[in-house]
């Protein structure tokens, strides 16, 4: 009969029973809305109105749920820290409180609820009568979110481990060819003399000029085996360094004289003041003196000088080498102090691209910095080291 | 070239590999001269033709490929032979970029780089 009713009322009639019917299609909507939980709680927190999204998302039937306490949606952690009157209280306080958090389905199940309570009030003066409770499901939103965190650090290891086995490809492209350089000129020098006598043309000269070059192959083989094991045991934690009291323009002398035998004259300059102490190792410092002088050298025209400054800074100590060779690319600037790391500008020169990277690895064990820049009033590049002085106390 | 020793041009950053070899290839008979790097090689084919070019692939200043394209470029000693020396890896796929007749990885053997270098020239001869 209602329905007959309704039917035949007129669109325009009065504006009571239109509001009334306005409210029962909004209920009804609400009733139907399964996406979300709706519903309307008692200034008590008891639970007044059930909807079919409330239905789906909890778990109950509305006959069951109906004039409970909605405590019972929470987990009992929050139950226990007040969690459901604290929330009332601010949607009181504020008129409309948002949460996010897990809450209990029927079955005891958990899922991840996004929450908006909002105070009903007569006016705004007065106490709430209800609260309209609206609550989503974001569990699979949330899975969803943390399967896209795990993909992306899955996606962060893959590339990790890839640039790992590229730079071991490139280590092994790099180290086989530099090894099989000297290992070639050894077998070549060696293979040439034993010809040369076979053919009766070994004369003293050829013979010792042979064995000489044998013994340059054999030195620089040595050398570069010295550094993939340096590279190993840095990589390893080691090698201890042990900072004694040492005198660094003693070391820088020492090392360019070593190099200064088999350069033009006056190729290799040193300035240094008479002493320079600090607390270092004194076998690693030569080291990295060494390393620099060599890069300079081997980066620069075969006359074009090197220069080792030894500068007291106080505090600390710096230590300079300046060649006028190719050059450091600024886009390269960084990369060169890394393991097999080379200059975009340097790749065809020998070497296996680890002696900057060992020395760097031993000055900032030294508790110092290495940095590469160009020269400013001209070609080449200058390389600083700068050490803290301290020495041990012992 | 009938009549005078073969030419070998060996162009080769490793001191030791180069005068080895020049030493070597001098004891064969051939004519050779020797550069530490392709700019160095492409100044002595401005007034000398090699019939055979003896090639480092990686070297300082100026590597294998930047000196066959500008040996090209300028058309010096477009008729000489290469044999690429080297310790990189995949040199079928670099003497195939270069144009070269043939290669060898570096370690070799005294004996195959004393065949190959006699094989190119007599091809060349022929």
């Amino acid at each position: 009969m209602n329905e007959q009713n309704d039917a035949v009322e007129p669109a325009a009639a009065t504006s009571e029973p239109s509001l009334l019917r306005g409210e029962v299609a909004f209920r009804l909507l609400v009733e139907a809305v399964v996406d979300y939980a709706i519903f309307l709680l008692g200034p008590d927190g008891r639970i007044l109105t059930w909807n079919l999204g409330a239905q789906r998302i909890k778990g109950y039937a509305a006959d069951e749920i109906i004039g409970q306490h909605f405590s019972r949606f929470y987990t009992p952690e929050d139950r226990e820290a007040g969690r459901p009157q604290f929330l009332l209280g601010r949607a009181a306080e504020y008129g409309r409180f948002e949460d996010e958090g897990w809450r209990l389905r029927k079955d005891g199940t958990r899922f991840w609820a996004d929450v908006v309570i909002t105070a009903l009030r007569e006016d705004a003066d007065s106490r709430p009568y209800a609260f309209v409770k609206i609550t989503r499901d974001l569990t699979e939103r949330r899975a969803a979110e943390e399967q896209q965190r795990n993909l992306a650090a899955e996606q962060r290891a893959r590339v990790a481990a890839e640039e790992a086995l590229a730079a071991r490809d490139r280590f092994l492209a790099i180290a086989s060819h530099e090894l099989k350089t000297p290992v070639a000129s050894l077998q070549l020098a060696t293979e040439a003399l034993l010809r040369a006598r076979d053919r009766g043309r070994l004369d003293d000269a050829r013979l010792v000029t042979g064995l000489q070059r044998i013994g340059r192959a054999s030195d620089r083989l040595g050398e570069l085996i010295g550094e993939l094991l340096d590279v190993s045991r840095l990589a390893s934690g080691g090698p201890a360094t042990r900072r004694q009291p040492t005198e660094l323009c003693a070391v820088v002398r020492e090392v360019a004289g070593r190099f200064a035998d088999h350069e033009p004259d006056g190729r290799i300059r040193v300035s240094a003041p008479a002493e320079v102490w600090l607390g270092a190792d004194a076998a690693r410092l030569d080291q990295v003196v060494t390393n620099l002088v060599d890069n300079a050298l081997k980066y620069s025209g075969e006359t074009e000088p090197v220069d080792i400054e030894v500068i007291d800074r106080g505090g600390a100590v710096e230590l300079r080498v300046t060649d006028r060779g190719i050059g450091v690319e600024a886009s390269t600037k960084d990369r060169i102090f890394e393991a097999f790391g080379r200059g975009a500008n340097a790749e065809h020169y020998r070497g296996i691209g680890l002696g900057l990277y060992i020395s760097q690895q031993i000055v900032a064990r030294h508790g110092g910095r290495i940095d590469a820049t160009d020269r400013t009033d001209g070609r080449g590049s200058v390389f600083t080291v700068t050490l803290p002085r301290e020495v041990p106390a012992e | 070239m009938s009549g005078r020793a073969p030419r070998v041009l060996v162009v080769e950053d490793d001191e030791i590999l180069r005068d080895t070899l020049v030493e070597v290839m001098g004891d064969e008979g051939h004519e050779v001269r020797a550069a530490s790097n392709g700019e160095a090689a492409l100044e002595l084919l401005a007034a000398w033709e090699p019939d055979l070019i003896v090639l480092d692939l990686m070297m300082p200043l100026m590597d294998a490929y930047e000196f066959r394209r500008r040996q090209r470029a300028g058309g010096l000693a477009g008729d000489a032979r290469v044999l690429i020396l080297s310790a990189a890896r995949d040199l079928e796929a670099a003497a195939d970029r270069i144009g070269a007749d043939a290669w060898l990885a570096k370690p070799f053997r005294l004996l195959e780089v004393i065949e190959a270098v006699d094989r190119l020239v007599n091809e060349r001869a022929a």
